[in-house]
């Protein structure tokens, strides 16, 4: 068999991933209390934003910031979260990005690039951009076939 | 492929992703959904293989539109159509899987490249399909296409060699109707993408039209041979615009410079479904009547009492076309 890489496709939405379309996909343990994560959950037909929950980290392993399917839930360090014409994006005063999500919308359904550099609580890199979208690193399901929540139950 | 490589080859039936423009992405549509019915029939999935540039959209839109899967080559070297390249890396990658059916749109490009791959390939090639089916006997491809000019439907199969690969025209199949819901597999395969450098697309410039989609409109009207002059398709031109409609063109209208080819029906022009098709002074040859058999109802006015036009037209005016459009248009033009 020839060599391949390979995923699963939505035809409504679509995150780039290690150079992949995927509709969702995690990085570290998602809902952990203590540690890394990053989930970018499955979009569905009718919603229009991407749900991104995560739990971020700075370079020196610093508890920065928690999002919830898009709100942030816990800023010990006062990142600041905006909004932009195509998704949203959490910047580390006073002007370092954190992550920045942006949403492109085709015809018929939408594709997602993220822009981030994370790290985990031990300063391991989890997350860099990479050509058109990111590029993961350590434990990861990079497919998920259904949203995060009804994969779990 | 040779010989005797058909129990080696899968079940699975690839399309060619053909996106460039509307129609050409609307025929790998209309592929896919014919291919599912064929690809049922022989206990396979459908594959969708796109090469290009940036080419995430048409990938979802195919998932959408039933594919099971979609293969990918995603490279800046892809941006344009090149046909060596182009040739080379789909041969490597049937090669590689080996599906059992290969089929492309008869676009332009599909016509240039298709052949080139069914001859590295060393299989057969059936052009410009009209029909295509499984034999439920020995699960070969029967593939239907005007032959001898058109005055024969020859019954093509592909026995030996693999894959089968045919090209069909935009809108002989249906294409099945976009599902958000629809989850597919997405494959990116190892291949060599380096570009053939002998032949260098200078420059691309689309067609310009101030005329609307030919194969969209709901009413087509269409000269023959028996529309003798630029004056008398000015009328048919007049028509088609009263009722909201477009104009077509056989191959003798075309030749006589009456219309331009991109307003050409049948074979090798483009297929219609309108709900009104007036077909006028076309006498009814195959080669024309293959793109015009998805018309709801057809009205036929010629000359011959004879000619075969009027055993598929459910309406048949026998006279000369000049005097009846001039009679319709002024009634047309009343009620406007």
């Amino acid at each position: 068999m020839a060599k391949q890489r390979e995923s699963l496709i939505s035809a409504y939405h679509n995150y780039l991933v290690n150079n992949m379309l995927s509709p969702g996909f995690y990085v570290g343990v998602p809902d952990s209390a203590t540690d890394f994560y990053f989930l970018a959950d499955m979009m569905l037909p009718g919603e229009m934003t991407p749900p991104i929950s995560a739990r971020l980290y700075d370079n020196s392993g610093s508890f920065l910031v928690e999002l919830k399917r898009n709100s942030i839930i816990k800023n010990p360090l006062h990142c600041v979260f905006e909004t932009t014409p195509q998704g949203f994006r959490i910047v580390f005063p006073p002007d370092e990005l954190v992550l920045d999500v942006n949403t492109q919308r085709f015809a018929n359904g939408y594709l997602t690039r993220i822009k981030a550099k994370l790290r985990d609580s031990n300063g391991g890199l989890r997350i860099e951009p990479s050509y058109e979208g990111i590029q993961v690193y350590g434990e990861a399901c990079l497919t998920l076939s259904a949203p995060f929540d009804r994969q779990k139950g | 492929m040779k010989r005797k490589e058909r129990d080696s080859s899968s079940k699975d039936v690839w399309i060619f992703g053909d996106y460039r423009n509307y129609f050409q992405n609307r025929v790998t549509l209309q592929l896919i959904a014919k291919g599912r019915d064929l690809a049922r029939n022989l206990g396979g999935k459908v594959t969708v293989l796109v090469l290009g540039e940036q080419v995430h959209q048409y990938a979802m839109e195919y998932v959408a539109h039933g594919a099971d899967a979609v293969m990918v080559v995603d490279h800046p070297n892809l941006k344009d159509f090149q046909v060596e390249t182009y040739t080379r890396i789909v041969a490597s990658l049937v090669g590689n899987y080996r599906p059992d059916i290969f089929l492309a749109g008869a676009t332009p490009f599909g016509r240039e490249f298709f052949p080139r791959v069914a001859k590295r390939l060393k299989t057969g090639l059936s052009t410009d399909c009209i029909a295509l089916e499984i034999d439920p006997e020995n699960q070969l491809l029967l593939q239907t296409t005007p032959s001898f000019g058109g005055e024969l439907l020859a019954e093509v199969i592909t026995q030996n060699h693999r894959p089968q690969m045919a090209t069909v025209h935009p809108g002989v199949f249906e294409e099945q109707p976009h599902d958000h819901q629809a989850i597919g597999r997405i494959i990116y395969p190892e291949v060599d993408i380096a570009r053939d450098d002998r032949v260098q697309l200078v420059r691309s410039r689309p067609e310009q039209s101030k005329k609307g989609h030919l194969e969209d409109a709901p009413v087509v009207v269409v000269g023959g041979r028996g529309v003798s002059s630029k004056e008398q398709f000015q009328m048919l031109s007049e028509l088609a615009e009263l009722l909201g409609g477009e104009v077509g063109a056989t191959r003798p209208a075309v030749l006589a410079g009456l219309a331009g080819e991109e307003r050409l029906l049948g074979q090798t022009g483009k297929k219609v479904k309108p709900k009104l098709l007036i077909t006028v002074g076309t006498s009814g040859a195959l080669q024309y009547t293959t793109g015009i058999q998805g018309a709801e109802t057809i009205i036929a006015i010629n000359r011959d009492a004879q000619a075969p036009i009027f055993k598929m037209a459910d309406l048949g005016l026998v006279g000369d076309a000049r005097s009846i459009l001039t009679l319709v248009l002024e009634k047309l033009r009343k009620r406007i």
